[in-house]
């Protein structure tokens, strides 16, 4: 089967500073894929270069074998490839309902009542349901996030990208967004999360990357990397991390 | 000369307000009148040209691009020029020029052309602020959501942005209020003008410009209580309502902001 995403030699610099050096990886359906590294080592821009948030300053992203910088149209592809970032980012001006049925319209022109449906049905599968008609400003953190996947979902995207979404929160909401991950990534949901939650990582991922000084250091199953790391780099990583977690 | 002539300050305030009681009221009604449109067409003006100037720079096409940098060299003279100058000034150039040059406007129209574009250049900045304002992120959701940089704009920045600076169009709607005053350089019936026709016939400078003092007060009172109420509405509701298990509507709970669940 052909890989959805296929990213090769992703460059990324702001000015002189560069930030990706050199990012090589492919996507399968229905793979969820963890991304960890340090902080300031690029994970971030990894996932807005992959969206094009950022414009990556060399390299290709094929989707579907096509180029997706020039041979998709943004906004189709920007559709397919949904997103979750680290600060929620819910339109404040919209109730969580609206959120959710916001992109079908304008974007898939979804007919009003069947985006409500679906919004209501992706609201419910995070357990949201009840505070359709809130706004985000009423929101715990941890359902404003379980309402950013909603939204996310709403668009049936056929890759999520995940941008630490639990690293806003308090450690008693982590728990409600990592459920609603892991049950996603059961249902075959294709995933590349940028975490700093191991567990996590190790109990849902088939893949995890590590990412070092602008490029993938290290690209392998989460039994395999959290266990045996074969870089010198990921080993001082895990380290640090495992410990900080403990 | 009346009969029997006012004595006190009362006395001539309650004679000028029953002799000249129409002529107030008319400037009244002309001032609200050019502040009012002059303030709408301002605030258009002002969101058209915040627009334009917060539109990305076309990466692909070049022509996009330089097209894109005229207009904002264009638009930040037209700031520079409006803000650096008093309205008076604007004033006697715009009409008396177009005047020169065989163009003449009803006063009127010419009042609140003027004040528009000065209101314009006013507005733009601050509706750029509006918008820069607003939470980079949620702009940044519209485009990972597949929006276009106008469907980001329409349904989610402007609307914060313009809810954000309610405070701030407020306050241009109050200074045009009393800055119309200025227009009676170019016999503009508003207040202003018309109080000074109404102060000349007795020389009562100082009672009627009391009165006129008492209606621009109560003037912008009015219109800063009723901008409060409408931020108050466009806030809507602080408190949601649990969409509950039973369908029945009755049954559904009533959060109040903070509250838990
Ligand atoms: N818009 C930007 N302009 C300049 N430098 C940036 C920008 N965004 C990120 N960087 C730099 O890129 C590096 C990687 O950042 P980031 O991708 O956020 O790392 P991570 O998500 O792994 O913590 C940092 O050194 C950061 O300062
Ligand atoms: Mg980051």
């Amino acid at each position: 089967m052909k890989p959805i995403l296929e990213i090769s030699h992703l460059e990324k610099r702001f000015g002189d500073h560069l930030v990706l050096k050199d990012i090589n990886f492919q996507v399968d359906q229905g793979e969820v894929i963890c991304v960890i590294g340090s902080s300031g080592s690029g994970k971030s821009t990894m996932l807005r270069c992959i969206n094009f948030l950022e414009e990556p300053t060399g390299g290709r992203i094929l989707y579907h074998g096509k180029d997706a910088a020039t041979e998709w149209r943004r906004t189709e592809y920007n559709a397919k490839v949904g997103m979750v970032f680290q600060s929620f980012n819910l339109f404040s001006n919209m109730s969580v309902l609206e959120n959710c049925v916001a992109g079908q319209m304008y974007v898939l022109k979804t007919p009003r009542k069947e985006a409500e449906e679906k919004a209501v049905y992706f609201l419910e599968k995070v357990g949201m349901g009840q505070y359709r008609y809130a706004k985000p400003a009423q929101l715990s953190g941890g359902q404003k996030q379980r309402v950013a996947i909603a939204r996310a979902l709403c668009m049936e995207p056929e890759i999520l990208l995940f941008d630490e979404p639990t690293s806003a929160l308090d450690p008693e909401m982590v728990g409600e967004v990592l459920g609603v991950m892991q049950k996603l990534a059961a249902s075959g949901m294709t995933m590349l999360i940028v975490t700093h939650e191991m567990s996590f990582a190790r109990d849902v991922a088939q893949r995890v990357l590590f990412m070092d000084g602008g490029i993938i250091l290290e690209d392998a199953k989460p039994a395999e990397l959290f266990t045996n790391p074969k870089q010198e780099r990921t080993k001082e990583f895990l380290q640090r991390v495992i410990a900080r977690q403990l | 000369m009346p009969a029997n002539i006012p004595s006190s300050f009362f006395e001539w305030v309650s004679f000028l307000l029953d002799k000249y009681g129409a002529l107030f009221f008319k400037g009244t009604v002309v001032t609200l009148e050019v502040a009012l449109t002059g303030t709408v067409f301002g605030f258009l003006l002002g969101l058209i040209v915040a627009i334009v100037r917060t539109i990305p720079l076309s990466k692909k096409s070049r022509a996009k691009r330089i097209a894109l940098h005229v207009c904002r060299f264009l638009l930040g003279a037209y700031i520079e020029v409006f803000r650096g100058t008093p309205m008076i000034v604007q004033s006697m150039v715009i009409y008396y020029g177009l005047m020169q040059v065989g163009v003449k406007m009803p006063v009127l129209a010419a009042a609140i052309f003027i004040v528009s574009i000065n209101t314009g250049a006013y507005m733009a900045e601050i509706i750029r602020g509006g918008i820069i304002s607003v939470d980079k992120g949620q702009k940044e959701a519209t485009v990972a959501l597949g929006m276009t940089h106008w469907q980001g704009m329409v349904h989610v920045v402007l609307p914060q942005a313009v809810r954000n600076i309610m405070p701030s169009i407020g306050n241009e709607f109050v200074v045009n209020i009393k800055d119309s005053s200025v227009l009676n350089v170019i016999s503009v019936g508003e207040l202003f003008f018309m109080s000074k026709s109404a102060a000349g016939a007795y020389l009562r400078y100082f009672e009627v410009f009391f009165i006129t003092a008492c209606i621009y007060l109560v003037l912008t009172f009015s219109v800063t209580r009723l901008l409060r109420l409408m931020e108050k509405k466009m806030d809507g509701q602080d408190h949601y309502t649990i969409y509950g298990s039973q369908s029945d509507s009755k049954s559904s709970i009533t959060v109040q902001e903070g509250g838990q669940v």
